[in-house]
């Protein structure tokens, strides 16, 4: 371990329901502010709920008119988030060798909200804009990010759903210490369309008031929307220039669930291997563990599954440290949320603040850890845990920790 | 240079066939399993041709009562990879944590998708059938194969342009050098979709009557075990080659636009020279990315003369099997075969049993791999 090739967090963008920046969104997060509020992105009528956690104005100042007409709102808030971290992050792409820098995101609906509409025309037999077609494969947004400015490094796009962007991450970190790259712009952006919004609805899994992770009453999930990237770095090239480092990534897990398309493993004990491999990867006791941004999406499943797969993984550790659900505040940002928690959690380790869990009043029997209910914590978080799970069983946890 | 790792089986489902063995003989025979579109596929396009995977069925690898659960893709990558770990040898429920996936897709839950939006769109949302929303993810496929295989390790699904099995590939070998697995099955699947084929019909991507220049859309699933060396020599596994270099090289360019560079190409098959630590003189045999796209396929043919003088022999996959996110797969495929074979292109040739795999897309996203004999007659 000694001489390989460590990973630090350099700089973080954020476009979110309740903040289009870093600092409004750490603000608001601490706060306790809910982002969660009724759609006006498409009519929502006709399904069984109307609120979403919407970006409702997207900072475009990065775009000229012209490249934000042909970009979809995905594209926007990643192209936004990217230039927000690489700024943070202090780094003029301009003077970096291009081929050492590579682009790996989750990959979400993309452009979907656009190809709906042509979709619609297109089955009523109307002409429709023919641009507008390919516009949802997931992988555009990767190549935008790349062609904004210009790198010439490894291109990937990763799509396993909800922990699509938590993936990206770990390839990322691999990526890296293996030498194939020395920086990696890295994270995503998801933002809403009619397939995911009644996808969900068709499934009975969205609340229709605004969610309540691991709260006993706690009906389903409310949908989100966010654009999460981060600048990872090679440790000593990012010493060497002065970067503000903000957290180191140690290491990640990733393994399949193998036992259901979308219920999680009732016991934990799927979960609890994908805490353990994280763990493992990271090179860490489960007692050096401060902090656990859960997945906590408030499905009645997957709330409980996630506590029990946390008792599994990290054994008695699990009873003495915070885990909290931002989901409460800016909704299941679906291929986005792992990067967006990342991001999230990155802060509470450079902030020593722990978020909440907001609309939380009733304990569950099921969910008996410290959720950090409703108001924000100060806690010198050290080490951090961030759950993504996902349909098919693909479960990711990445570690964080203070650089 | 340490070894990425040692392929120790292989899988098709294809338009040339539903084995490797099968694909690969018919390969070498020079068939193809392109053929012309029935009316119902043209409907609304001016491309003319395409190669499907007639007459499929998931039996035997999959039950029929079972088989009813999945879609096509999933139906693809299921029998390949089953048939990739039946190759091997890998006892799966020995340890199922030491194995894991890594497929590349483009087109994975296109059908399941449509389906679901069409009813959505045209009658209500709340009719749309709810037990196709989650075969809409692109990981469905992988997915599917871990909870029937019972794959427990890394599962991930890839999705960047017609490379996508190579960068798979490539994370599965980063995973396996990570220790995050000794074995991981890696390749791509993906299904014909009408809805899909008229998007890239629109944006001029298919070869057709108006078209001249252009690909011709396949389907299917490609899969290979990749296993740590060291693991799969004291497991006694006979090895069919050796991932011995792997490179990737970026364009900026617009998402559904080609960028027909032939720098970033030399960058991306030099790179993966370099990573296998061997020159030009060392590949005896070339699977071009050729795809019928003439800009990209001429910038190729210049980066292939320019690392090499006299290129070695081809062997073009994608006039067989048509272009796809997993292409890349199949070319994989059939060189891990291809540096096995005792018989084939390289028989009595005296060149070295190592070949160059080209996987260059749109978007300005090249990949490029050496694969090479596993018994130590490359050299």
């Amino acid at each position: 371990m000694g001489n390989r090739r460590r990973v630090v967090v350099t700089g973080l963008g954020a476009v979110t329901a309740i903040g289009t920046t870093v600092p409004e969104f750490w603000r608001n997060l601490t706060a306790g502010v809910c982002g969660i509020r009724p759609l006006s992105l498409f009519d929502a009528s006709s399904y069984r709920t109307q609120t979403a956690a919407e970006v409702r104005e997207i900072p475009d100042g990065e775009l000229s008119p012209a490249e934000s007409r042909r970009m979809s709102r995905a594209d926007r808030m990643g192209i936004a988030a990217a230039s927000e971290a690489i700024a943070a992050a202090g780094l003029d792409l301009s003077r970096e060798d291009p081929t050492r820098i590579g682009v790996i995101l989750g990959g979400g609906t993309s452009g979907l909200l656009d190809s709906e509409e042509f979709f619609a025309r297109h089955l009523e037999g109307k002409k429709a804009r023919p641009s507008r077609v390919l516009n949802h494969l997931p992988d555009a947004i990767t190549d935008r990010v790349a062609q904004h400015w210009s790198l010439q490094g490894l291109k990937s796009t990763i799509t396993t759903a909800c922990s699509s962007s938590a993936n990206a991450m770990g390839y990322a970190f691999d990526a890296i210490v293996s030498g194939l790259a020395d920086v990696v712009l890295t994270g995503g952006s998801d933002v809403l369309a009619r397939l995911t919004y009644g996808g969900f609805n068709s499934l009975r899994s969205v609340d229709p008031d605004p969610c309540r992770p691991f709260d006993r009453e706690r009906r389903g999930l409310s949908i989100g929307e966010a654009a999460g990237i981060l600048v990872f770095e090679e440790e000593e090239r990012a010493r060497r220039r002065g970067a503000p480092v903000v957290a180191e990534f140690l290491g990640y897990g990733v393994t399949s669930d193998a036992f259901h398309m979308t219920a999680p493993d009732p016991s934990g004990a799927a979960g609890g291997r994908t805490v353990r491999a994280a763990l493992a990867s990271a090179g860490i006791d489960a007692g050096r563990v401060d902090y656990v941004n859960a997945h906590g999406t408030a499905t009645p499943q997957n709330d409980s599954a996630e506590t029990a797969a946390l008792k599994t993984g990290l054994g008695e550790r699990a009873r003495e440290i915070p885990v909290s659900s931002i989901k409460s505040m800016i909704g299941h940002c679906l291929c986005a949320s792992g990067a967006i928690e990342a991001v999230a959690t990155a802060l509470t380790i450079r902030e020593k603040t722990v978020p909440p869990t907001i609309h939380y009043e009733n304990r569950d029997p099921a969910c008996d850890l410290d959720y950090v209910p409703n108001e924000a914590r100060a806690a010198d978080v050290r080490v951090a845990l961030s759950n993504s799970f996902a349909f098919g069983g693909n479960s990711t946890v990445i570690v964080l920790a203070r650089a | 240079m340490p070894s990425r790792g040692v392929f120790t089986g292989t899988g098709a489902v294809c338009p040339l066939g539903r084995s490797a063995p099968e694909f690969y003989r018919r390969l070498l025979a020079g068939e193809s399993g392109v053929r012309p579109m029935t009316e119902e596929e043209r409907r609304g396009l001016q491309a003319t041709h395409v190669a499907r995977c007639d007459g499929f069925t998931p039996q035997p690898e999959i039950p029929p009562m079972k088989a009813r659960r999945f879609d096509r893709g999933s139906q693809f990558a299921i029998v390949a990879c089953a048939q990739a770990i039946a190759e091997s040898g890998y006892e799966v429920a020995k340890d199922p944590e030491s194995i894991g996936i890594a497929l590349g897709t483009g087109s994975a839950g296109a059908g399941a998708l449509t389906e679901f939006l069409r009813v959505l769109l045209t009658e209500s949302p709340e009719a749309a059938p709810p037990f196709h929303f989650p075969n809409t993810v692109a990981n469905a496929p992988a997915s599917q194969v871990s909870i029937d295989l019972k794959v427990f390790g890394p599962n991930v699904t890839v999705t960047q342009k017609d490379p996508s099995a190579l960068n798979a590939l490539l994370f599965a070998s980063l995973a396996i050098g990570a220790g995050r697995a000794r074995a991981m099955l890696a390749g791509g699947v993906d299904e014909w979709n009408p809805f899909y084929a008229l998007g890239f019909d629109r944006v001029s991507a298919l070869r057709g009557q108006k078209r001249a220049s252009g690909i011709v859309q396949g389907e299917g699933a490609f899969a290979v075990v990749l296993e740590d060396e060291a693991a799969a020599r004291s497991r006694g596994a006979r090895g069919l080659a050796r991932l011995a270099g792997l490179a990737a090289a970026g364009v900026p360019t617009d998402p559904y636009r080609f960028a027909p560079d032939p720098d970033a190409m030399t960058r991306a098959m030099s790179g993966a020279l370099a990573d296998a630590g061997v020159s030009p003189a060392d590949i005896g045999l070339v699977f071009p990315s050729r795809d019928g796209v003439d800009d990209m396929d001429a910038a190729e043919a210049d980066a292939l003369r320019r690392l090499f003088g006299t290129p070695p022999p081809e062997i073009e996959v994608k006039r067989a099997i048509g272009e796809m996110a997993a292409s890349g797969g199949g070319q994989l495929v059939a060189a891990c075969r291809a540096v096995a074979d005792s018989g084939g292109p390289f028989a009595g040739s005296g060149r070295p049993r190592r070949a160059l795999v080209n996987s260059f897309g749109a978007g300005g996203n090249f990949l490029a791999a050496v694969i090479e004999a596993a018994s130590g007659e490359a050299a």
